[in-house]
């Protein structure tokens, strides 16, 4: 036992203040290692040793980079510099990040991690980690995912029924009706469609976010794609006297190598999306011009406009403009954050022009 | 007119699309799983396959799995699910669907127009061989 009553006062200081910081490291919960300016380990407290399966002697002064394996949570092994605490240590700057890390025994653990530079004189000179099992954490994702896609198709099953026996009396398949009739149906069939948008987005929004949306690529011909979703979107412009105006700019049939789902779930999107925030007696427009090396497809409308305020968060989840919440009470919110998911699985783009006065123009981008 | 066999497994939508095809002026016959459809498909013969993915006892994946392709000759398979942008959709292309259409999304008169369609285009499956039947 060391004897530190001859030391000095300041000594007797710095040791005490050492043993405290030792304490505090070692009975945090979370995983934390200390690296040198060499990369080399300096301390590891035991959830880390815990987590990880080494011993501390198998990782006290070792280099931390090449005796701890990341992976990337697609299975990517990450490469030295692509690790969160060179990146820490080469800029400065705290890093977070989720990744999986390869124990002893060989296993992947899924960590959420936080690195911070240690910094003397301004200069880091070494990094420390904290990291905490995040294992849990995805099996709930993956089960949230797995109930949405289960429950989502079991709700479309009856609604798919109602739907089409609907169309079917609206059709006359069952006898002529009568104009009151007829208009009654439609209101089931618009309110039917409501529905099914939402177990749509709330199915695409699950597949998008646990990676296991499935594309399909196969000659698609767009006036065939245009002929099936129009019919609904101009009852629902009818609905609110808005003049919906289809322009394809091509001579003949445009066929690009797509997938024919998703692209009629973006363009239904976007034009719903554009009838729903555009007042009355209004006009939406669709335009489909076929480029060397892509399709664009422009949705215009006369509508309320995106504030300019807001315009950076128009793609993400729940975003909805200050000026339509009062307006429009129905959306959700998830439209457009779908339809960025959706154009991203595709290799797609999509981007706007907004003005609060005359209205938004939405681009997207199809690769042919 | 085509010869239409029509695999779903909820009587209700199974009842409709029969209603449909045969205001279309198809000759069809149904089946209300996988099984029975591969009891049925060769004695019937039919030019167009309407197949349910999720069915109980066996699935519409299970059925292209079990089919014969040398029993296919030309037969048209168009899927119609409600599990749209799913990996069981790309596994159906695999086993020879010639097209998938969504069912909450798909209008009566949609559903007729899309079966025209489909019976017009080409090879339905790119595993279909033309084979000969014994008489």
């Amino acid at each position: 036992m060391t004897d530190h009553s001859k030391l000095k006062p300041g000594q007797q200081k710095n040791i005490r203040e050492s043993r405290e910081a030792d304490a505090l490291f070692n009975s945090m919960g979370d995983g934390a290692i200390t690296t040198d300016e060499f990369g080399r380990i300096t301390r590891i407290n035991k959830p880390a040793l815990k987590m990880l399966g080494f011993s501390r002697t198998e990782l006290i002064g070792q280099p931390f980079l090449k005796n701890v394996v990341a992976e990337t949570l697609d299975g990517k092994v990450m490469g030295v510099i692509d690790r969160p605490i060179t990146q820490a240590f080469l800029t400065g700057k705290p890093v977070l990040g989720k990744m999986l890390y390869r124990t002893k025994r060989g296993d992947l653990l899924p960590v959420d991690i936080n690195v911070s530079p240690l910094m003397f004189d301004n200069k880091p000179v070494g990094a420390i980690e904290v990291f905490r099992d995040i294992s849990l954490e995805l099996e709930i994702d993956r089960m949230k995912s797995e109930f949405i896609s289960l429950a989502s198709h079991q709700l479309r099953t009856p609604l798919s029924a109602i739907k089409t026996y609907t169309h079917m009396l609206s059709d006359g398949y069952m006898g002529e009706l009568n104009e009151l009739q007829k208009s009654s149906l439609e209101t089931i069939i618009n309110a039917s469609n409501r529905m099914n948008e939402l177990i749509s987005t709330l199915l695409n929004i699950t597949r998008i976010e646990s990676g296991t949306i499935s594309v399909n690529l196969k000659t698609v011909d767009i006036d065939e794609l245009l002929k099936e979703i129009l019919p609904e979107l101009t009852i629902m412009a009818d609905g609110k006297a808005i003049r919906l105006n289809v322009k394809v700019h091509a001579n003949g049939s445009i066929k690009i190598k797509t997938d024919s789902l998703i692209v009629k779930e973006v363009i239904t999107n976007l034009i719903s999306n554009a009838i729903k925030y555009t007042p009355d007696n209004g006009q939406v427009s669709l335009d489909i011009k076929p480029r060397t090396n892509d399709l664009l497809i422009e949705v215009k409308d006369t509508g309320w406009g995106i504030p300019e305020n807001a315009r950076d968060k128009v793609f993400t989840k729940f975003f909805r403009g200050s000026n339509i919440v009062k307006k429009e009470t129905s959306g959700t919110g998830l439209g457009l954050y779908l339809v960025k998911g959706l154009l991203d699985a595709l290799g797609g783009k999509i981007w706007f022009k907004s003005d609060e006065k005359k209205g938004t123009i939405f681009y997207i981008s199809l690769p042919r | 007119m085509a010869k239409i066999l029509v695999v779903e497994d909820d009587r209700d939508l199974n009842k409709a699309y029969c209603i449909i095809l045969r205001h279309e002026g198809h000759e069809v016959i149904t089946a209300f799983d996988g099984k029975e459809a591969l009891a049925k498909v060769d004695e019937f013969e039919p030019d167009l396959i309407l197949l349910d993915l999720l069915m109980p006892i066996m699935g519409g994946l299970e059925f292209l799995q079990s089919w014969s392709t040398a029993d296919r000759k030309n037969v048209k398979v168009l899927i119609f699910t409600n599990m749209e942008n799913s990996p069981e959709i790309s596994e159906a292309y695999k086993l020879g669907a010639s097209r998938c259409i969504i069912k909450s999304w798909t209008a009566p008169h949609n559903l007729a127009r899309v079966v025209t369609e489909t019976l017009k285009s080409g090879n339905g499956s790119p595993k279909a061989k033309r084979v000969k039947t014994p008489a």
